[in-house]
C-alpha cells in the first residue's frame, strides 16, 4: 500500500474531523510515540504537479494547521506502507519533536516587494555624471576607456545594492518586531528588491498585518505582495542529508500558487 | 475547495513576472546527455571562469576606487579585462550559452553568482 506524505504532527490521536486529500483519499494519523504522520492511501502513482494535486496537498496541510502544530512534508513524498512510514519517523523523531517544539502556535507569511529599479538606477547614473570629475580614471586610451566604464558600473551597482539593503532595513525592522524568525532575500532580481518569509506567532497575526499596511501606505512607487498565514515551509530545520521537508521546489509553496494563477482566483490576488 | 491562506497584491503578473526570472537564472542541475553532453561540459567551465573574471574585476575597481593603481597598471589592467571579456563572449557565442545561463545553484549557499 502506497501511502501520501502531507505533514507530521504534534498528537498520537486520530484526526476527528473527516479530511479528504490526494485522489479524495481520507487522512489518518500514523502515530509514532506521541507525535504522527498524516497520511492518505493511493490507488495511483502521483502524476507531476498539477493544480488540484498542490491544492489538495496545501488544504490538507491547512485544515491539519487549526488543530495541531504541522510540519509540512514535500509535496510527492510517497512511502511503501506503514513500516515506510514508521521507519522514517524512528530516524526523524528528535528532529521532528525539535521543529515541533519551535514552531508551536507559529505560522508563516510571505512578503514580496517589487521596486522601480530601472529609475533607482537612472537616478544614481544621472548623479554621477554630475560628479563625473571626481571619478579617478582619466578618459585615454581604450584600454582606460575600458576601465573607466566598467568603473562607473561598479559604482552604479554598488550604490544600488547600498539603496536596496537601506530600504530592506526599514522595512525589516516593523515586521521584525513582531516576528519570531526571518528569511531574507535581497534583489533576487533587479526588480524584485525583497523575497521574504517571516516567522509570526498566531497572536501576533494582526500586528504583522498592520506593520505590512503601515509600511505599504507611504511607499507608493512600490509593489507590494503578501501572503499567509502559511504552514512553515521555509524554517523547518533538517539534517543537511535529509530532503524530507526541504525542496528548493517546495520551499514556497506559494511560488507555485501564484505561478498558476487560477488556483488562488486570478482575481483576487 | 478553499485556502484559510490569502494572496493580496495588486499587481499579481509583475510577481508572476519576476519569480519566472529567477526560476528562469537558477539551473538545478548541468544539462549533460549523449546529445549535448560538450554544451553541458562548456556550461560548467564557463560559468567557473565567468565568477573568476568577475572577481578579478571586482578585485580590480576595489583597488581603482582606493587609488591604488598607477597609470601604467590601469592601462594593463584594462587590456587584461578587455581581453578576457572578448574571448568570454566568445566562448559563449561558440557553445549557443546566454549571460544568464552561466550560474549554479549550489542549493542551501544560495547561487554561485
Amino acid at each position: 500500500m502506497r501511502l501520501y506524505t502531507y505533514g507530521i504532527i504534534d498528537s498520537s490521536n486520530q484526526v476527528n474531523e473527516p479530511i479528504y486529500g490526494l485522489e479524495g483519499a481520507c487522512v489518518y494519523n500514523i502515530p509514532y510515540c506521541d507525535i504522527g504522520a498524516v497520511v492518505s492511501e493511493l490507488k495511483e502513482p502521483v502524476q507531476n504537479v498539477t493544480r488540484s494535486s498542490v491544492l489538495a496537498h496545501e488544504e490538507v496541510i491547512e485544515r491539519l494547521m487549526e488543530y495541531f502544530t504541522v510540519l509540512p512534508v514535500k509535496f510527492h513524498t510517497v512511502f511503501d506502507g506503514r513500516d515506510g512510514v514508521l521507519s522514517m519517523m524512528q530516524s526523524y523523531y528528535k528532529d521532528f519533536k525539535n521543529n515541533l517544539d519551535r514552531l508551536r502556535n507559529k505560522v508563516e507569511f510571505g512578503i514580496k516587494v517589487i521596486w522601480p529599479a530601472d529609475k533607482v538606477k537612472k537616478r544614481i547614473m544621472n548623479s554621477q555624471k554630475k560628479n563625473e570629475r571626481e571619478m579617478p580614471v582619466p578618459a585615454g586610451s581604450s584600454n582606460k576607456k575600458f576601465i573607466r566604464k566598467k568603473f562607473e558600473e561598479y559604482k552604479t551597482n554598488k550604490e544600488f545594492e547600498e539603496k536596496a539593503n537601506k530600504f530592506i532595513n526599514v522595512m525589516d525592522i516593523f515586521f521584525s518586531k513582531f516576528a519570531a524568525e526571518k528569511k531574507l532575500k535581497k534583489l533576487k532580481t533587479e526588480n524584485l528588491l525583497l523575497d521574504a518569509v517571516y516567522l509570526v506567532e498566531k497572536d501576533k497575526q494582526d500586528d504583522f498585518k498592520e506593520a505590512f499596511e503601515h509600511i505599504k501606505g507611504p511607499h507608493t512607487s512600490f509593489k507590494f505582495l503578501f501572503s499567509g498565514p502559511w504552514p512553515a515551509y521555509n524554517f523547518v530545520i533538517l539534517p543537511k542529508n535529509s530532503d524530507l521537508l526541504k525542496d528548493s521546489k517546495q520551499e514556497d509553496l506559494f511560488d507555485k500558487v501564484v505561478q498558476h494563477q487560477e488556483l488562488v482566483g486570478a482575481d483576487k490576488i | 475547495m478553499t485556502l484559510n491562506s490569502v494572496v493580496e497584491t495588486d499587481f499579481p503578473k509583475e510577481f508572476v513576472e519576476e519569480m519566472q526570472k529567477t526560476e528562469d537564472v537558477l539551473p538545478e542541475k548541468i544539462d549533460a546527455n549523449p546529445e549535448n553532453v560538450e554544451k553541458g561540459l562548456a556550461k560548467l567551465v564557463l560559468t567557473l571562469i565567468e565568477l573568476i573574471r568577475k572577481l578579478l574585476e571586482k578585485q580590480a575597481m576595489r583597488r581603482v576606487e582606493a587609488d591604488s593603481l598607477s597609470e601604467e597598471e590601469i592601462e594593463r589592467v584594462g587590456e587584461t579585462l578587455m581581453k578576457l571579456e572578448n574571448k568570454m563572449k566568445e566562448l559563449k557565442q561558440i557553445f549557443g550559452l546566454k549571460d544568464e545561463e552561466l550560474n549554479l545553484n549550489l542549493g542551501p549557499l544560495g547561487d554561485l553568482m
